[in-house]
């Protein structure tokens, strides 16, 4: 899992159809401190995290295609935890 | 999944028989400093892949693409591929808490 946060959203009409309705937001993968370890990422984002929220994001494709509900889904990255 | 602003396009000579008829992207990886306009050329210093495309963005797109092997999901058939693109991005906001 991939320790990062919420720096921002994206809007997209056209992508795939598993897509369609999710929250995509835009991550900066982060270390214990805060500061930003790596180029940012993308995600889909049921739980509804706020912007500089910090989360937890699975790299695990089998997981987030039962979430969209879509096996043939190439998403990969999920938000699955807010961290307190 | 990460965000990359497509640069070009690439049109294969030969090519494995699964890619039959398939649409290359040339993708260059945006970073903070591309997602925030800082840098608006958003050409970044990371590797540019190139992402297999369905959805058609062209030239100047900011589009979504996913490596590794889901990329291969959509397919039925067994595929070469490690990169597909998954969505054009219509407009996207990004800043840093420091920057916000």
């Amino acid at each position: 899992m991939i320790h990062a946060r919420i720096d921002g959203h994206a809007v997209s009409s056209i992508c795939h159809p598993s897509l369609t309705g999710q929250k995509i937001v835009l991550c900066t993968p982060i270390d214990e401190t805060g500061d930003a370890i790596g180029s940012p990422i993308a995600a889909v984002d049921p739980l509804g995290a706020g912007l500089h929220a910090r989360v937890f994001i699975t790299t695990d494709g089998q997981f987030t295609q039962g979430a969209v509900g879509d096996d043939t889904s190439p998403v990969r990255n999920q938000v699955i935890g807010l961290i307190d | 999944m990460k965000p990359g602003k497509v640069v070009g396009k690439v049109t294969l000579h030969q090519a494995d028989p699964a890619f039959r008829g398939a649409r290359w992207l040339m993708v260059a990886p945006m970073g903070e400093s591309e997602l925030t306009g800082q840098n608006p050329g958003g050409i970044s210093s990371e590797w540019s892949p190139v992402v297999y495309d369905n959805l058609g963005a062209g030239d100047g797109d900011t589009i979504l693409y996913v490596e590794g092997s889901e990329a291969t999901q959509p397919f039925d058939r067994p595929i070469p591929l490690d990169a597909i693109s998954v969505a054009i991005i219509d407009s996207h906001e990004f800043a840093t808490p420091t920057q916000s």
